[in-house]
This record gives structure tokens, C-alpha cells and sequence, in this order.
């Protein structure tokens, strides 16, 4: 990647997340009859946490307090290789959504240690809830993005993404990673119907219960690493439904990618305003949609080699 | 000259044994081992490291008695790299007992013969490593059984010690004979004890060909503890020390692996089915590994199944390497192998230093039941954060070792170098299921480590007596660094690991691994200094911060026994795979709005595939039993099951007469 579109995927991957968490919050707003916050908010929020004294609970150990950084820093290294702007991503080497993926498994075992270092009830049911529910959808992702790669002879992030073909078996391939990584988006940036991010209900929570003890700047590293994990998973879906492909000007493919994932911000938001959170128990269920999407993409792409390539 | 090295090495850990057993005094008696196992590692490494820089294998013959005759021995970089990290680690293994132990030797248990046992153990990788000849190759196998053995029952006075060791004894001895017919349908077909002369035999394609390897993978599945052959595992690795269960998990128990690798020189060109049945069988071995360590109460136990978890993982890497060898693709092939061997000593770094922190909490506190522990970070920082790092490599995260070698094996199972569609969404289904693997895993280790170092102490009978003696300490660090320094800098263990891929694949311009493994160099710099920068930058932040107790909701009387569970950690995960994990409950529950009777509850998880094996294996028998029981009542029986008897062995006899000229 040449140094603009270097300094413009910075630039995205930093505003993204405020840009789209406002634009959730803002459709979930106009759906309820209200206003809304304006689209900045959640960085003045940061900012006002990052003002703040930290309270750190009796029980904690250093565990807690490195556990958001970790988290944070994981989720800033995974968005430089997913293609922010659809075009490329400067940190792309070979299998390197392998490296992506386990970034994620990082901060997230950051994020559970996090919560179990408090030693609340609530907080433990949240990290195992959180555990149990992205051992069920880490297959699905690798299927599907397996599937992808080996149908578009890629093995990183950018080249596979942007891999179009007339072929329908390559549509129906993208359909099945589509609805994958939906599921996935919403299991990992903890959104409906998997989890409700704005209950304070501690019970019903998987996300938000575990950084319930956390605060000041610790808290604005959690919040901004989650917004950052929102906003790669929506650039991802963004570049897997973007019609302009590799063939495409940079710049068009880029503004096609933008404009998707302000689309994909304001679905979550209606999705969050129209439909109810899942029962616990039938959240194992839904999963299995990402699964389903996954082996849709692979069958598809057995069609489409026809048992020999 | 390196030959004979290896030799005396041999023959100083003989003598170190026998001297710690003669030996007056405990302190003498280890002293004997000690220095005798330095002495040797010394030796080994100056012989083994050679070796594996120059890529040339050295070999000798030494005279003996029949049968053997001549006993040929050899010393190639495959042999090379499993002794470089072994022996050494069976010392730090050694050094570690001192502490360990201390309390049993303070109390007059003589220590002469377990550390007699230990250098045997030494002695059993030298015999093992090196043999060019299968009864020699079975000598150094029995040896390492039996000390294992020995080594595991250390607290023999408890019956269920005894009954553990028994069963691996007669576990690793079922495996024996099945490598014992393997070795004996090779020499009615060879004429010979000597692997020089099984090479040609099996590298042409057959019946008995592929009988022998079937054999051949069962007997060291044995050996390795691969699914459904690991029964023994859990049990013996929660009854034996730790550092004798981090020897057997981490070392000894590689010598399965070992075996495959020596074994797969001979086939030469293995077939496509060899590597998918490699694949079957390993990705059924992580596959249920990884779930049983997600229910374990018993810390050693978890890390037990966690090691039939991880042969699997090796194990799919090796059959990568089968499927590249048999399409004649030296690219994957390296690959799968690289991986597979890099994962193989990966796992001996952070088992044994997971093992060795189970160890050290359980000299603490005298349990390693996860139920009764918590907060021990505060009482045992150096014991955490041991742990800490062996969970974050065992689950293959990043920026450790663990992520290093499973990379890898990604990259051969998502490579495209499949010949058809199918094949290759075979691999990527493996791939997937690798990743299922991975996530568990981290499931199974963020609930050890959480609820065994973090949080509050749940048991108030449990007083950790503080943190690991230097002696223990030691061998932890040192493991520690092997974990961190081969995650950072993968060029070290490519190092190790490449002699032995090239001996196994001829790809001779093939720079696979490095150029794969190169870039994440930049993807862990960027994130350990993201880290450190943001840690760096709240600093002042945190040194404001206060004290206050953990939120509950506004409940301000929050007690120990209000945490979390291990049981209730992983409870949603068990329902999801209720087939697998079965529940035992024991229960006496309340009764009535005002319940006088004391009341309980007790869960325990049991392996619900073994279980079911066993039960089908004892209806079988008692199927058996029952007809054997109405033969001589019924005469007609008796007569029918003669005459059956009969005409099979006539008609074996007239087969075999027709068959063979």
C-alpha cells in the first residue's frame, strides 16, 4: 500500500469506531422518536473517561488493569490487516486472517481474565457466556474464509476479499461468508440478537457484564477496543457485499466501502431497535446460522470445482 | 567420535543411577543423579547440536551378544533434535523433584530410587533416539515404560495411586504388543531386526504394507495418548508428581511422535490414505481432548487432556505432511511437518511449564481441585504468572510459541495445493476444526487459570504455604523463557526443526516456513509495543487510582462462596456438547419451604466416550460369557462350535497350502 492509502486506513480505523457506534446510536434514536446523541458523542465520552481516577477493586491483581490495553491493543493490530477501506490493508502477508483471528482470541482472554480477576458472580457468568459462545462461531469464520481463499487462490485478508468472479458458485459463495461473518460481527462486538449492549441488567449480559468493575481510562480503552472491533467486523462485511472488486478505481471501491459500512451501522441499529434479544439458551442455536452460512460456501465451492480443479 | 559420546553419556547416567541408589544420604543420593544427568546433557548436546547445524547424520557399531550381534546404532537430525531438548529437560525435570519432594524427603522417604529412575529416563531417549535396530529400539521402549511407571506410583502407599500406575502399565504394554506384531510381520517379511532392512519392505506399496502401518500409528497412539487410546492419561497424570507428569506429558511420551517420524522415513512415498487417516485420527484426538479439559476439576487432569489435545494438534501437522509427500507436493509437505515437529517442542516448553505451576500450587496448598482454590496470584505472583504464559502459548494466542507452530499448520491445511475440491475442503474443514480447538482450549485455560489464581480463595481450609522454592522455581523460568523466546523469535525453533524436515522431505529450494513465519514478527513488535505504549501512558492515571471493594450490585456482604464455579464456568459450554460430557450428579436437595436437613449437591464430569467404550467392550464380553456358560449344558452346542473350529482351521490350512508355493 502506498503511504495516503496507509495514512487513510489509519485515519479510518481510528475514527471508525466513534463514526460508528454514532450512527447505531443515532438510527436507534430516530427509531425510538428521539433526537439522538450527536454522532461524535462516544469521543467525548472517552475523552471525559480518560479524565477520570480509576477504582480499582480490593480482589483485582495487575491482571485487571493490563487486561484493557491488551484488548485494545490487540483489536488496533487485527484492523490494520483487514482492508479498512477495501482496497488493501498494510499489514497483509500470507494466512494473515489466521493472525487476525487469534488477535481477537487474545484480547478476548484478556477481556475474561479481566472479569474473573474481580472474582463477582456476574462477571465470571459473562466471561463464561463470552467463551462458550466464540468457540461455537471460531469454526464457522474459518470456514468460511477457508472456503473463500481457496476459491480465490488467496491466502490474505485484501487479495480474498477483494476476489470477484462471474461464476454464480463465487455469489453463492460470498452469500454463505456473508452470513457467517454477520453472526460472527454480532457475537464478537456483542450485538443483538446475541447480546444487548445496553442493558444494565447483569444477568442478561455477556459483554457488558464483564467490564462492569472497570473504569476511568481503563474503561475508555475497553469501550474504544470493542468500537474498534465493531468497526473492522463491519468493514470485513462491508468488503464481502462491496460490488466493485479488485478490477474497479480505488477511489469508487473505497466510497462503495464506506457508504456499506454506514448501511451496515444503520441495519445493527434497526436490528437493535426491532428485534428482541435471544433467549441464553437458544443463542447456541442461532450460531449454528453461522455454520450453516459457512457450509453453503463450501458446498458452493465444491460445485463449482466439480470435484477436480 | 559423536557415537561414542552418546555412549559414555549412557553409561554416566548408569552410573549415576546406581550410585544414587548405594548412596548413604538423600542429599548425596541426588547429588549423584544431578551431576551424572548434567554430565550426560553436556555430552548429548555436544553430539546432538553438530548434528542438526551441519544436516549429517553420524553412526556406529558396537559389537554385543547374540541376537543383536552387531548393534548398529545412528544419530540423524531427527534423532538429533528430539535428544537436544529431552535430556535437558528431563534434568531441569530432576532439578525441579529436589523441591518437589522436599517435604516427603524431610520426612526420611529415600530418594535414591527416583532419581535413579529419572536418569533412566535419560538413559531410554539416548537407546530410543539412536536405535538402527528394532529390539534395541523396544529395549530403550520398555525401559521408558517401566520408569515411567515407577516414577508415576512415587506415592504408593495411596491405592489409587497404584491403581493409575497399574493401568498405564498395562495401557502402555497393550500398545507394546501391537508394536511388537508390527515388528514381527517386518521381520518374517525382511529376515531382519534392522531398520536398513524394514526401509525397503515398506516402502513398497501393499496389503501387509499398509497392516504394518496401521499397527504401527495404533502402537504409538499408545504411546502418545491419542483418542481412544488415552484412557490411562488422566488418571496417571493426576496421580503422579508434577514433574513427573510434566516429563511424561512434555517428553517422554514424544517418543510416540518420534516413532511416527523414524517410521515415515522408511514408507518413502506414503499413500493419500495415510495422511487422511493421520487426520482422522489426530483430529478426533484434539477434537476430544480439548473437551474433556473444558469440565475437569482436577488441574493436573485438565492439563493431562490437554496433552492428548496437543499430539493431536502434532499430529495434523504430520498428516499434512503425508498428504504433501503422497501428492508429491514438497511445498506442504514441508510445511505439515515443520509444523508438526515445531508443535511437538512448543508443547514441551508449556506443558511442563504449566505442569511444573500445577506443581508448585499443589506443594502450596495440597490441591489442585479448581473448586477449592482462587486468589492464589496475590500469594504466588512468580506460580501465576508461569501459568499465565503456559495458558496464553497452550492456546495458541499470540505473541507466544503455541500460536507459532499452529500457524504453520494452518497454512498447510488452508493451502491451495490440494489436487481436488474435495481434498481441499477436507483440509479446510480440518482447519475449522483447529480453530474449534484453539477457542476451547482458551476456554479451558482462562477457566484454570481464573479460578485457580484469581478472584477470592473459595475453601477457607486451604493456606497456601507461599510461593515456589527456587529449586522449582528455576526449571519454571527457565521453561518460561524456551516459551517466550521461541514465540518472538521463531527463527530459533525453525532452527531446530528444519534439519529434520528436509530429512523427511526433498525440497531443497523450499523456504516455506521462514518466509511464512517472517511476517508476524512485525504483527507481535507492533503489539507488544502497543501495549507497552498504552500501559506507559496511563501510568499516572493508575497511580491516582482507588481501592474499593468489587461491585455487586449494591450488595455490599459478598462472600467467597458467591464467585463463580468451574462448574458453572463451563456449564453452558456442556450442554452444547451434553454427548460427549457426561454429568454424574450427586445430590440431596432442600425440601420444603423451611429445610432443616443438611443439603448438597456434587457434580463431577466423566469421560462420557470412554465410558461407553468400556460398557460396550463388558457387554460384549458378558455376550461371550453367556454362550460360553450354555456350551457344555447344551451338548449341541459344544458339537457346533467343534465342528465350526474345524472346518476354519482346515480351511486356513488349505488356503495357506494353495496360496504359498
Amino acid at each position: 500500500m502506498t503511504l495516503p492509502w496507509t495514512l487513510a486506513h489509519l485515519v479510518t480505523l481510528l475514527a471508525s469506531p466513534i463514526l460508528v457506534v454514532g450512527v447505531i446510536n443515532r438510527t436507534k434514536a430516530r427509531w425510538a422518536g428521539r433526537k439522538g446523541p450527536p454522532l461524535v458523542q462516544t469521543f467525548h465520552d472517552l475523552v471525559r473517561l480518560t479524565r477520570k481516577r480509576p477504582v480499582y477493586s480490593g480482589t483485582t491483581t495487575a491482571v485487571f488493569w493490563v487486561a484493557p490495553y491488551v484488548m485494545l491493543a490487540t483489536a488496533a493490530v487485527a484492523g490494520l490487516i483487514v482492508p479498512m477501506l477495501g482496497v488493501g490493508s498494510p499489514l497483509s502477508f500470507r494466512y494473515d486472517f489466521v493472525f487476525f483471528a487469534y488477535l481477537w482470541g487474545l484480547g478476548r482472554m484478556a477481556l475474561m481474565l479481566g472479569a474473573l480477576d474481580t472474582g463477582s458472580a456476574f462477571e465470571g457468568m459473562g466471561a463464561s457466556r463470552e467463551a462458550t459462545f466464540s468457540a461455537l462461531v471460531e469454526p464457522a469464520m474459518f470456514l468460511s474464509l477457508g472456503t473463500l481463499g481457496s476459491m480465490a487462490g488467496a491466502s490474505s485478508f485484501s487479495q480474498m476479499l477483494t476476489f470477484h468472479g462471474a461464476d454464480p458458485a463465487v455469489v453463492v459463495v460470498r452469500v454463505g461468508c456473508t452470513i457467517a461473518m454477520t453472526v460472527l460481527l454480532q457475537v464478537e462486538s456483542a450485538r443483538m440478537p446475541v447480546d444487548d449492549p445496553t442493558t444494565h441488567l447483569e444477568l442478561t449480559m455477556v459483554h457488558e457484564v464483564m467490564i462492569l468493575d472497570h473504569s476511568g481510562p481503563d474503561l475508555a480503552a475497553m469501550e474504544y477496543g470493542a468500537g474498534l472491533k465493531l468497526a473492522t467486523g463491519s468493514a470485513l462485511l462491508a468488503s464481502l457485499i462491496n460490488p466493485f472488486g479488485a478490477g474497479s478505481p480505488r477511489l469508487l471501491v473505497a466510497a462503495a466501502h464506506l457508504a456499506l459500512m454506514l448501511l451496515i451501522a444503520v441495519l445493527v441499529g434497526t436490528t437493535e431497535s426491532t428485534i428482541a434479544r435471544l433467549r441464553l439458551s437458544a443463542v447456541p442455536r442461532y450460531l449454528l446460522a453461522a455454520l450453516f452460512g459457512a457450509v453453503l460456501a463450501l458446498l458452493a465451492s465444491i460445485w463449482r470445482t466439480g470435484g477436480a480443479l | 567420535m559423536g557415537m561414542n559420546l552418546l555412549a559414555v553419556a549412557g553409561l554416566l547416567l548408569l552410573l549415576g543411577a546406581v550410585a544414587s541408589l548405594v548412596a548413604p544420604r538423600n542429599s548425596t543420593r541426588m547429588g549423584f543423579a544431578l551431576a551424572s544427568q548434567v554430565a550426560a546433557t553436556a555430552l548429548v548436546l555436544s553430539a546432538a547440536l553438530p548434528v542438526i547445524a551441519w544436516g549429517t547424520a553420524i553412526e556406529a557399531t558396537y559389537r554385543w551378544s547374540y541376537p543383536i550381534d552387531a548393534l548398529r546404532t545412528r544419530l540423524d537430525p531427527l534423532g538429533a533434535f528430539f535428544l537436544a531438548w529431552s535430556l535437558p529437560m528431563t534434568l531441569l525435570g530432576a532439578v525441579y523433584a529436589v523441591g518437589y519432594l522436599a517435604p516427603y524427603l524431610q520426612k526420611g522417604r529415600n530418594a535414591g530410587a527416583h532419581f535413579a529412575l529419572l536418569n533412566m529416563v535419560s538413559l531410554s531417549f539416548i537407546i530410543v533416539y539412536t536405535a538402527e535396530n528394532a529390539l534395541i529400539f523396544l529395549f530403550g521402549w520398555e525401559i521408558a515404560a517401566v520408569a515411567a511407571w515407577l516414577l508415576v506410583i512415587w506415592d504408593y502407599r495411596n491405592q489409587k495411586v497404584r491403581f493409575a500406575g497399574f493401568n498405564y502399565l498395562v495401557s502402555t504394554h497393550v500398545g507394546m504388543f501391537v508394536l511388537v506384531a508390527a515388528f514381527m510381520i517386518l521381520h518374517s517379511q525382511t529376515a531382519s531386526m534392522d531398520f536398513s532392512a524394514f526401509a525397503p519392505f515398506l516402502s513398497r506399496p501393499g496389503t501387509l504394507r499398509n497392516v504394518v502401518f496401521v499397527l504401527l500409528v495404533t502402537a504409538f497412539g499408545f504411546k502418545s495418548a491419542f483418542f481412544p487410546f488415552h484412557t490411562w492419561l488422566p488418571r496417571a497424570h493426576a496421580a503422579a508428581p508434577a514433574h513427573v507428569s510434566a516429563l511424561m506429558s512434555g517428553v517422554i511420551h514424544k517418543a510416540g511422535l518420534f516413532a511416527l517420524l523414524r517410521f515415515t522415513l522408511m514408507l518413502g512415498t506414503p499413500e493419500p490414505w495415510m495422511g487422511w487417516f493421520l487426520l482422522a485420527f489426530s483430529g478426533l484426538s484434539t477434537l476430544l481432548g480439548v473437551l474433556y479439559t473444558a469440565t475437569q476439576r482436577d488441574l493436573k487432569r485438565l492439563l493431562g487432556y490437554s496433552s492428548t489435545e496437543n499430539v493431536g494438534i502434532a499430529g495434523l501437522g504430520f498428516g499434512v505432511g503425508y498428504l504433501g509427500l503422497a501428492w508429491h507436493r514438497p511445498g506442504l509437505a514441508l510445511v505439515g511437518f515443520t509444523g508438526g515437529a515445531l508443535h511437538v517442542l512448543n508443547h514441551a516448553f508449556f506443558k511442563c511449564l504449566l505442569f511444573y505451576a500445577a506443581g508448585a500450587v499443589y506443594r502450596a496448598t495440597h490441591t489442585v481441585d479448581l473448586e477449592r482454590l482462587g486468589g492464589l496470584a496475590r500469594k504466588m505472583p512468580r506460580t501465576a504468572v508461569a501459568f499465565l504464559v503456559g495458558a496464553v502459548a497452550i492456546s495458541a494466542l499470540p505473541p507466544l510459541n503455541g500460536f507459532v507452530s499452529e500457524f504453520l499448520i494452518y497454512s498447510g491445511l488452508l493451502s491451495a495445493e490440494a489436487p481436488s475440491g474435495e481434498e481441499r475442503i477436507l483440509l479446510v474443514a480440518a482447519a475449522a476444526l483447529l480453530s474449534f480447538v484453539g477457542a476451547t482450549s482458551a476456554l479451558s485455560m482462562v477457566r484454570a487459570f481464573g479460578l485457580a489464581f484469581l478472584g477470592t480463595p473459595r475453601a477457607p481450609e486451604v493456606h497456601p504455604s507461599g510461593d515456589a522454592p527456587p529449586s522449582m522455581a528455576w526449571p519454571m523460568g527457565l521453561h518460561l523463557a524456551g516459551t517466550v523466546v521461541l514465540g518472538l523469535f521463531p527463527a530459533a525453533g525453525l532452527w531446530l526443526v528444519s534439519p529434520v524436515a528436509r530429512l523427511l522431505v526433498d525440497a531443497p529450494a523450499a523456504r516455506g516456513p521462514e518466509a511464512l513465519l517472517a511476517p508476524l514478527r512485525t504483527g507481535n513488535a507492533l503489539l507488544l509495543g502497543a501495549v507497552a505504549l498504552l500501559l506507559l501512558a496511563t501510568l499516572g492515571a493508575r497511580r491516582a487510582a482507588r481501592r474499593h471493594v468489587t461491585w455487586g450490585c449494591g450488595y455490599s456482604a459478598p462472600t467467597p462462596r458467591m464467585q463463580y464455579t468451574g462448574t458453572s464456568f463451563s456449564s453452558q459450554f456442556v450442554q452444547v456438547f451434553e454427548a460427549f460430557v457426561l454429568e454424574l450428579r450427586r445430590e440431596k436437595l432442600p425440601e420444603g419451604p423451611f429445610p432443616e436437613a443438611e443439603s448438597h449437591v456434587h457434580t463431577h464430569h466423566a469421560d462420557a466416550v470412554e465410558r461407553r467404550m468400556f460398557e460396550s467392550l463388558g457387554n460384549g464380553e458378558d455376550l461371550v460369557r453367556g454362550v460360553a456358560h450354555r456350551i457344555p449344558e447344551e451338548p449341541r452346542f459344544a458339537f457346533a462350535a467343534g465342528l465350526i473350529s474345524l472346518v476354519v482351521i482346515l480351511a486356513l490350512l488349505a488356503s495357506h497350502a494353495g496360496g504359498a508355493p
